[in-house]
């Protein structure tokens, strides 16, 4: 099958939808959620799971799958000092448990919300707006009240640790209780294969490869590439310094068993495309549950007897390539406080961003690590630290000008100054800086060596 | 060869065009030579029987393929017109020490 120009547009905006689904932030839709959820369980022909808990993040909910997995120890700062009368102050079911307890605590009224089908414009505001500071920040003060008083940190334990722990029985567990054997693998793995198989059939081998371009490549590198591998990378990572020694394995396997919610929407697109082409396929129909909950929460767990869900981010900040991207606080954020610092898809210490604002031309060039002090660089202002650090001008051209500037210990900095030969509304010219290799020695060569071409080749006939 | 931004369109001999299939369309039905992801906007390549085609072997090489004439728009650039032939599309690269990295436009 060969896919004609209005069917690779229908599989764009089937693609832009679920794109926009994956950058979404703000509280999940958990009754659909847990809905896509049981439908999910089903569909595989399982009993659905007795109980759904609920967490902050996907760190909150890779610590809570591993104390349900039985192997990872109850924190010992957590564990209750006199008889807990967890169970009988919340007999309700889970689901009612959740949304009384603090750290998941929410307006009712949002647990309808998300009902509307992610648009494409509301994507693209979440991905580059600002986050949602007020309710945010209300629920990390909510989340830090719950570990309070306990004495997590004397212990050892991280604090975060002794939140999940006490979240977990507010929602209703009790220790001892584990979730049972990971079905991930029903769920997920196997729908998704009979899916594929099942297209190919149906599309041909061509038919699907032009489809998969056409609904899935941009996505996959935007939202896998750039936004949840970042995030399953620094998460196992968090883990092993979390909890270093024999409980590192526990903590961290079920990063390898999550489902990635929102995140699986970058294939999940191309079987809702061969869908729309070959709705007799029902190629969709195995894959319902998962998609209900991609469109409506984060990353989850799967388990005999119990389900893990999580939040989707607070605040998710990009540029304009996609990358993670944010110098004053997290560029992904989760409603629990955990987040991830990144400038330009770079992981960045937080602590970095509190110098940020008030860096000079020494404190950049003192700082040891070569990445961070590009960040320093890039946030000061190549122009700005050109100028205060008093940089040489090697030269001008009709391409633009050429700086250098010796960075002690280091390769020189040299950078072309560009006019933008399209002058904005207002009549100015933008001026853009463009780093270039430390050897070059004129502006047209600078410019030349950004399209990969010499100076004597780049003859540009007309710019705009 | 002609510039829009981050974006050089450089005239190259038919020959020089490796196997390549057609890169989808948008959800808007155009041909995108690059885009930025917070601004949305596009440097978008149109004109009568143009195809914008993208190496088998590595997707991010593409290729135009103009019979008549073409036209490159974007957002916040005017408008070129490419004359019939064909041309690879590069997409602009800033030096980062070790490695180097796609210009955000």
């Amino acid at each position: 099958m060969k896919l004609s120009h209005a069917q690779e547009a229908m599989a764009a905006a089937i693609e832009d939808q679920w794109l926009a689904a994956a950058v979404q932030t703000g509280d999940a839709a958990r009754a659909a959620a847990e809905e896509g959820v049981r439908d999910s369980y089903r569909l595989a022909g399982l009993e659905v799971p007795d109980r759904i808990y609920w967490f902050g993040s996907p760190r909150a909910g890779a610590v809570a799958m591993a104390l349900l997995s039985g192997r990872l120890p109850i924190p010992a700062a957590t564990r209750p000092t006199v008889s807990s009368p967890d169970v009988e102050a919340f007999p309700s079911p889970p689901t009612a448990v959740a949304e009384a307890s603090p750290a998941a605590a929410r307006p009712a009224s949002a647990a309808t919300d998300g009902g509307a089908p992610p648009g494409v414009a509301s994507g693209e505001s979440a991905a580059g707006g600002a986050p949602p500071a007020a309710a945010s920040s209300e629920r990390v003060a909510a989340g830090v009240g719950v570990g309070s008083g306990s004495s997590a940190a004397e212990a050892g334990v991280p604090e975060w640790v002794a939140e999940v722990c006490a979240e977990l029985r507010l929602q209703g567990w009790t220790p001892g209780e584990t979730a049972g054997p990971s079905l991930r693998r029903r769920v997920r793995t196997e729908p998704w294969a009979a899916a594929r198989k099942a297209a190919v059939e149906a599309l041909g081998n061509d038919g699907w490869a032009q489809l998969s371009a056409a609904a899935g490549r941009r996505s996959w590198g935007l939202v896998m590439d750039l936004i949840a591998g970042r995030l399953r990378l620094r998460l196992g990572e968090d883990l092993a310094a979390a909890f270093p020694g024999d409980d590192s394995r526990a903590a961290r396997m079920p990063v390898l068993d999550a489902i990635y919610g929102q995140y699986d929407g970058p294939w999940l697109s191309t079987f809702e495309a061969a869908d729309r082409l070959c709705p007799e396929a029902g190629l969709m129909t195995g894959l319902a549950g998962l998609a209900e909950v991609a469109r409506h929460a984060g990353w989850w767990w799967a388990n005999e007897k119990v389900a893990v869900l999580t939040e989707r981010p607070s605040a998710l900040t990009r540029d304009n390539v996609g990358r993670l991207h944010r110098g004053e606080g997290a560029a992904l954020e989760f409603p629990d406080g955990y987040g991830l610092w990144a400038w330009r898809g770079m992981p960045i210490p937080p602590e970095l961003a509190s110098e940020l604002p008030t860096l000079t031309v020494t404190r950049i060039r003192h700082e040891n690590n070569a990445e961070i002090r590009r960040v320093m660089l890039e946030h000061y202002g190549y122009d700005r630290y050109l100028r205060d650090a008093g940089a040489r001008k090697m030269g001008s051209d009709e391409t633009g000008t050429l700086w250098y500037l010796d960075l002690p210990g280091d390769e020189p900095l040299v950078m072309v100054e560009v006019v933008n030969s399209t002058p904005e509304p207002d009549g100015t010219s933008r001026i853009y800086w463009l780093r270039v290799p430390p050897r070059t020695r004129s502006a047209r060569e600078g410019v030349a060596w950004t399209f990969g071409l010499t100076a004597e080749e780049y003859q540009p006939m007309i710019q705009t | 060869m002609y510039r829009q931004g981050d974006v050089l369109i450089i005239p190259v001999a038919e020959t020089e065009v490796p196997a390549s299939a057609p890169v989808p369309r948008d959800r808007r039905g155009r041909m995108v030579l690059a885009r930025g992801e917070a601004t949305g906007h596009a440097h978008v390549v149109g004109g009568p029987g143009l195809q914008l085609v993208a190496d088998l072997d590595d997707p991010d090489a593409m290729f135009i393929e103009v019979p008549s004439h073409g036209r490159v728009t974007h957002e916040e650039h005017g408008p070129i017109s490419l004359p019939a032939g064909h041309y690879r599309v590069v997409r602009q690269r800033e030096y980062i020490p070790g490695a180097f990295r796609p210009v955000a436009d």
